[in-house]
């Protein structure tokens, strides 16, 4: 074992050796894999993000109500009683165990001036299941959380209350404590006032451009405008976007789109009951065609491109180091030890320019950069996953191979008369 | 991004000339210098930058062309103007005498000629090879023949140029396709008229009675004896049950569906016609098809985008694309295809045309119009007729002249053009380092020959030039590769959305390989190659004789 342990250890020794006798090319090797390894990278988070938020979980799931036909989804306030309830009749249907109804209220701040610095969109809903029901607020520190719970109970308590997200706050240049007049696009001549309470915190990143308020704010004033105008608003009908649920698994979910789907309660409009997974696939299917480019184009394309870098430099490397290979042949070193060699010089260059480029771009993307603004459908920025560390690992080291094993094939494969009788 | 750089340009411009305390921010991506007392508030979007300061009021409309400062009409601008505010409030427009800064300037000159660097570089990178053979005496016969030698190495290099250029030439090729629909699907003299406040169809709501008169007003097109050509239209989107194999996840898509009034004069408005074999929808917009009486039922009649009816006919077994007398489900009624639209190219491309009556029942928009299309004598007149209908009184509409509506749906392309050219960027740099690898290692190979070169009398400027020559040999090689495949991605079709003015819309496009994108893989490649060769070359160019034959 010690034996084999010593001559691990002389192999690592010849191998760091190898690789800073050409300090330049190994530096340009490294230069190349760390910026293409980015690439892959920054392809993969995003693609990584996707497939996440588009793949059905087993369990705590969430599912969407929405408007079985049309699109924007408009459902009756009236269908979100026996919603919440699941459309349960029966003592054993299953019951949800949470809910949060959701509308949008957007408008200008100046009516005159259509600018994206005067329009703001905000979700309506109850605010005591914004912490538990929308996507990562439930994963907040304790200081975060008690900070967002401050909020809801504000919210719940003084209706007009509205939370902005931080990048939205900026955009609209206001502050925390101002007071908005909002003129309604979506609900025309629903003209809400509110006041700026807080903003998220900015441990939830996604939320950044997000706003939300009370959605009994926007009831009563569609209720308000039915008594002044002495009609509905033509929007008042139906001002529900979609209703969330949560089921405890898959089963489930499949016995609450049965009790929706059968029941008579939501005939006009139809209701269409699918996982949120599935929800958010339907929605992306318009970019189908980009995220199929980015994962079977670009990133190929780019492992392919490193692959030849990292090809074309160690097969220099064993072009003129033969004599040197055929040299430890002679000293004893055999076809393997030398493959073996060549392998691990590939590898180690590899593997630690793919683990600093990915590191690199975890920390500089994440931490000081803010995520990858790419705005695509509703997501505005990207993060680099925790994951992406053993990607860079993973994709230098492979490719490295790939790269390196018809070089170190040809080097396993040198002869050492050949070689001394090319000099002789 | 023209607009935005103007925009830029006029406030730095603006900038130079005030006085007192100068007030720097940045909004939007605009930075802007103001002097003032307190800090500006700055709104800004693509057509329009309003800045007020101490109580004044500057608003720089780029499109509309007017310039109003402290409340004062100082009339017409144009993009690429520059304009300044003396301290004692009088306005200058272009004024030679204060010229902007270098910078500031060489970039307003590139982006007004941007075309016209991009081949005076390649012609020049090109120029510059034929001139370094030229006068480098190594003869060029030297380096190829060291290429075809280490041909193995050669190819590799090669390759990775090729799949630099021709990754960047495809995912152009895609930005360009977006730009291009944008660009063709809006008619110069056509005004989209919406309702107040709404930038985009899909947020507009104009009830019958807001509309008024507005089609009456004076600017917009005759058609025949008594009718004009405008085009009330109400625009919703349906979803449409992908149908799916046993245990898949259910699929659905968004489906964008135009009710018009008149598809007749719609076809006028909007430039389309039918593809051969089809025709418009009848005046109910429906067709009964009997049976006993159980079976008889109403098909809505449709007329569907080129786009669509592939899309839409990927569906079905054998995919072939949908066409007329075809059906197909959309909420919970069936749609027979009445013709379909030689629309390909723009966004109309992925609609489907109804009777607006029946998209109004169905998609609950049964008492009004999303917008009213209305054709003026040509662009000037559609500026003019926007204006109008904004300025009225009797009405509270918006409007702009449909070409901006859909220079506005641009946005999404920006953004990908942005993501583009630093993939791009990263992407070259790492063939930059795999380029001075090869280079290097070329280099050190033939030190002998350099040293042999130096004795035959060639100076060190020519072995630079030769070594650089080889690099740029090989990057002209593989970017020309790079090209030719990207080529291949001309006409392939995509999904997407365009989005900008706060709306969206689905759209299929064609990828668009043009003579720009090409010359700009190419151009990419020779810099990779140039920057990728000249350190190595400049390494070979210092050996000494004596040493390097050691």
């Amino acid at each position: 074992m010690l034996s084999l342990l010593g001559t691990l250890a002389k192999f690592a020794v010849i191998i760091v050796k190898n690789v800073r006798r050409n300090l330049l090319r190994t530096t340009f090797t490294s230069l190349g894999t760390m910026t293409l390894v980015l690439v892959v990278t920054l392809v993969w988070s995003v693609l990584s993000f996707i497939d996440d938020q588009t793949s059905e979980k087993a369990n705590d799931l969430k599912v969407l109500i929405t408007e079985k036909n049309k699109s924007p989804s408009r459902l009756p306030y009236a269908y979100v009683s026996s919603l919440k309830e699941g459309a349960a009749r029966a003592p054993d249907d299953v019951r949800p165990v949470d809910y949060m109804t959701w509308v949008f209220y957007g408008g200008m701040l100046d009516p005159t001036k259509p600018s994206r610095e005067n329009f703001i969109f905000l979700i309506g809903g109850e605010p005591e299941k914004i912490p538990t029901m929308m996507e990562e607020l439930d994963q907040l520190g304790p200081a975060d959380r008690a900070r967002l719970d401050r909020a809801v109970q504000r919210m719940k308590e003084q209706r007009n209350a509205c939370v902005i997200g931080p990048e939205q706050l900026k955009t609209m240049n206001k502050k925390v404590g101002e007071r908005i007049k909002v003129s309604g696009l979506i609900f025309k001549g629903i003209d809400l006032e509110f006041e700026i309470i807080d903003t998220f915190p900015d441990a939830a990143k996604r939320y950044a451009q997000t706003s939300v308020m009370n959605i009994e704010y926007l009831l009563a004033a569609l209720e308000e405008y039915k008594v002044t105008n002495k009609k509905p608003h033509p929007e008042g009908d139906a001002p529900v976007a979609f209703v969330v649920l949560r089921v405890k698994n898959r089963a489930e979910l499949e016995r609450l789109t049965a009790q929706i789907g059968d029941s008579p309660l939501y005939t006009a409009p139809a209701v269409r009951c699918e996982s949120q997974g599935s929800a958010i696939s339907s929605f992306l299917e318009a970019y189908k065609d980009i995220f199929w480019g980015m994962r079977w184009l670009l990133g190929p394309a780019v492992l392919f491109t490193l692959s030849l870098v990292i090809a074309n430099a160690i097969s220099i490397s064993v072009r003129e180091r033969r004599m040197e290979i055929a040299l430890l042949k002679v000293l004893g070193f055999r076809p393997g030890h030398v493959m073996g060699l060549v392998l691990g010089e590939a590898l180690l260059i590899g593997t630690l320019s793919g683990v600093f480029s990915a590191g690199g771009a975890y920390l500089l993307i994440n931490k000081l950069a803010g995520g990858i603004p790419f705005p695509i459908a509703w997501f505005q920025r990207f993060f680099i996953p925790d994951q992406a560390l053993w990607w860079g690992l993973a994709v230098g080291a492979g490719t490295a191979f790939v790269g390196c094993i018809f070089p170190a094939l040809s080097a396993r494969s040198v002869r050492v008369a050949d070689v001394f009788s090319k000099i002789a | 991004m023209r607009h935005w750089l103007s925009g830029l340009c006029m406030l730095l411009a603006l900038s130079s000339v005030a006085r007192g305390e100068i007030n720097i921010g940045d909004k939007g991506g605009i930075t802007y210098s103001v002097s003032s007392s307190k800090t500006p508030q700055v709104v800004d979007d693509e057509n329009e930058i309003v800045i007020t300061a101490d109580a004044k009021r500057l608003e720089i409309k780029f499109k509309a062309g007017r310039l109003v400062y402290d409340g004062k009409d100082c009339g017409t601008i144009k993009t690429g103007d520059r304009v300044a505010i003396e301290p004692d409030g009088k306005i200058t427009v272009n004024d030679e005498s204060r010229p902007v800064t270098g910078l500031v300037a060489a970039w307003r000159f590139f982006v007004k000629h941007w075309r016209e660097f991009l081949y005076g570089s390649l012609a020049a990178a090109l120029a510059l090879m034929v001139l370094l053979s030229l006068i480098g005496k190594v003869p060029v016969s030297y380096n190829v023949r060291n290429l075809f030698v280490r041909w193995k190495t050669t190819v590799m290099t090669a390759l990775a140029f090729t799949l630099v250029v021709a990754l960047m030439t495809v995912m152009m090729a895609f930005v360009n396709g977006m730009y291009t629909l944008t660009e063709s699907s809006g008619q110069l003299g056509n005004v989209m008229i919406l309702s107040s406040g709404s930038n985009d169809e899909g947020f507009s709501n104009l009830a019958f009675d807001d509309v008024g008169n507005v089609e009456k007003m004076e600017g917009i097109q005759p058609y025949g004896n008594d009718k004009r050509l405008a085009s009330k239209e109400v625009f919703v989107m349906g979803n449409q049950t992908i149908p799916v194999g046993p245990g898949q996840k259910p699929k659905r898509r968004f489906v964008q569906i135009r009710g018009i009034e008149d598809p007749v004069v719609a076809a006028l408005v909007h430039a389309l016609s039918l593809k051969p074999g089809g025709q418009w929808f009848s005046e109910a917009g429906v067709e009964e098809v009997s049976g006993d009486k159980a079976s008889t039922q109403n098909l809505i009649q449709a007329v569907i985008g080129n786009g669509l009816a592939a899309e839409m006919g990927s569906d079905r077994a054998g995919g072939k694309p949908l066409t007329v007398g075809d059906t197909f489900p959309l909420a919970d009624r069936t749609w027979k295809i009445a013709g379909v639209l030689d629309s390909s190219g723009s966004t109309f491309d992925s609609e489907i045309w109804v009777k607006r009556q029946i998209a109004g029942e169905q998609f609950g928009k049964p008492a009004s119009y999303t917008s009213i299309v209305v054709r003026a004598a040509g662009e000037k007149e559609a500026i003019k007729l926007a204006d109008k209908v904004k300025a009225s009184k009797e009405t509270a509409l918006n409007a702009l002249t449909e070409k901006q509506y859909y220079s506005n749906m641009a946005e999404t392309s920006k953004q990908f053009l942005y993501a583009i050219v630093v993939v791009a960027m990263v992407m070259a740099a790492g063939g930059v380092f795999g380029v001075m690898n090869t280079m290097f290692a070329a280099i050190s190979q033939r030190s002998k020959d350099i040293g042999v070169l130096r004795i035959m009398g060639y100076q060190r400027r020519q072995i630079l030039i030769s070594f650089l020559l080889e690099s740029l040999v090989l990057a002209l090689i593989g970017g020309l590769v790079g090209c030719a495949a990207g080529m291949l991605a001309d006409g392939w079709t995509a999904r997407s959305i365009i989005s900008g003015g706060g709306g969206a819309k689905f759209v299929v496009l064609r990828l668009v390989v043009s003579k720009e994108i090409l010359a700009a893989g190419l151009l990419l490649s020779l810099f990779m190659g140039m920057l990728g060769g000249f350190f190595p070359a400049i390494s070979a160019m210092r050996l000494r004789a004596l040493e390097s034959l050691r």
